[in-house]
């Protein structure tokens, strides 16, 4: 069973949808990225799961019920905007949450203090964005939380830090607990998570396992002897998700498997072909391209 | 354990063929001895900073194709029954994907099947003289 299930979320603000027609599974003890452009859904998408925005349409769950207070105690969230109070110490935070969470752990959340070397003297108005940010993960991990929702987790950290983070998410994932993050920085995404969906407009663009996604998307590339070759039959192929033609060099992008195509540009002229890896920034910059039929040809310059 | 593998999280490999693709190369080098201890999943996830998933569907993979075993509760192991035939097979899929990816390459290119079958032979007999 999904520890989160999303179906068909819509959640209209005023006349526009910020989230359109959203299905998302994320199952037990995986983590699970959330990637898009700003102002694409995503923290909506984090707000209708926890009960902090009501759906206009569409159901969320929580282990295959809808969302009850009880949840709260096991699951913890991050806001991509610091909920923290300006004029309370690192210390009285911390205190706070010992106070409200029956599953806070002293012990880890002074030795998460340690790791990312807060002060827990120290005001919330004193600190730097990046210590903020530590603070609301530290704050959130000492309770060992069996659900996390991460919204832009590492903003503000250092590398150094980012890293620290990433490797807190993982080890919680390796302890059966799921994750759910947002980030732009699609690199850490690329390392921690298993499960990505990618959100244009509020729309599911693309969604599914990392390794697998690069295992089926390919740009295959072949070069002609002049820049006046001429290729039919691709923008029938449903395969291929973008034919881009720049002087002698045409690049179909595949996003199935990208067997037969290099042998047929080959058989229509080109001298040379190449399979080309793509990488998940390659993959979410082709999702989130301006939309293009597979009928089109650009010409690029 | 020594620091054998390494990953490239943003290559356009997946990750967990990136480590299967270690794995059997250092199983088929000596470099992991047979019966040797892997790394727990949890473990090889945080010092690579991969997600642990991930590793652990390299250890599936590895453990189909016969190159580890596990044992429940106490980890993971290249394969002791047999070293040496654990050995030859792990060189074995090593050879295979290069020859896949060879030969693939030749396909895409254009080449014929005659073409292909000489250039082999002709590899082979740089490589292998004394089998001709």
């Amino acid at each position: 069973m999904s520890t989160i299930s999303i179906q068909h979320l819509t959640k209209i603000y005023g006349r526009s949808a910020a989230v359109d027609d959203v299905c998302i599974e994320i199952p037990k003890g995986s983590v699970f990225g959330l990637l898009g452009p700003n102002g694409a859904g995503k923290t909506t998408t984090f707000k209708c799961i926890l009960g902090l925005a009501r759906p206009s349409s569409g159901t969320t769950l929580i282990d295959g019920a809808p969302l009850v207070p009880a949840v709260f105690e096991r699951l913890a969230y991050v806001p991509e905007r610091s909920v923290l109070y300006e004029w309370m110490t690192a210390g009285e935070h911390m205190e706070a949450q010992r106070r409200s969470f029956k599953r806070y752990d002293p012990a880890r959340a002074t030795e998460l203090f340690a790791l990312f070397n807060l002060d827990a003297r120290k005001r919330v108005r004193a600190m730097s964005k990046g210590m903020q940010t530590a603070l609301a993960i530290v704050l959130a991990f000492a309770s060992r939380p069996e659900i996390l929702v991460l919204d832009e987790p590492t903003s503000g950290l250092d590398p150094v830090n980012q890293r620290a983070v990433l490797k807190l998410i993982i080890d919680a994932a390796a302890q059966g607990a799921t994750v759910v993050l947002s980030s732009h920085q699609i690199g850490q995404v690329e390392r921690a998570a298993e499960h990505i969906a990618i959100l244009q407009d509020g729309k599911v663009v693309l969604n599914g396992a990392v390794d697998d996604l690069k295992y089926q998307r390919k740009i295959v590339e072949g070069i002609f002897e002049s820049d006046a070759f001429s290729v039919n039959g691709f923008e029938r192929d449903a395969r291929i998700s973008r034919v881009e033609k720049t002087g002698r060099i045409l690049r179909l992008t595949v996003s199935d498997g990208s067997d037969g195509l290099a042998a047929g540009l080959v058989s229509q002229g080109a001298q040379s072909v190449r399979i080309v890896d793509l990488n998940l920034e390659d993959i979410f910059l082709n999702a989130v391209a301006p939309s293009q039929s597979t009928a089109d040809v650009v010409e690029a310059s | 354990m020594p620091a054998i593998f390494t990953v490239d999280p943003r290559s356009g490999v997946p990750i967990y063929l990136q480590l299967t693709d270690q794995v059997k190369r250092s199983v088929a080098l000596g470099v992991l001895q047979p019966g040797e201890q892997l790394p727990t999943v949890k473990q090889l996830a945080l010092d690579l900073t991969i997600n642990p998933n991930t590793v652990a569907r390299a250890y599936r993979d590895l453990e189909r194709d016969e190159i580890i075993e596990t044992a429940p509760g106490r980890g993971s192991f290249v394969r002791g029954n047999g070293a040496a035939e654990t050995s030859r097979a792990a060189a074995s899929h090593v050879a295979h994907e290069a020859l896949e990816r060879a030969v693939r390459e030749a396909k895409s290119i254009g080449l014929t099947r005659s073409r292909v079958r000489k250039l082999f032979n002709d590899a082979l007999e740089r490589w292998f003289p004394e089998e001709q």
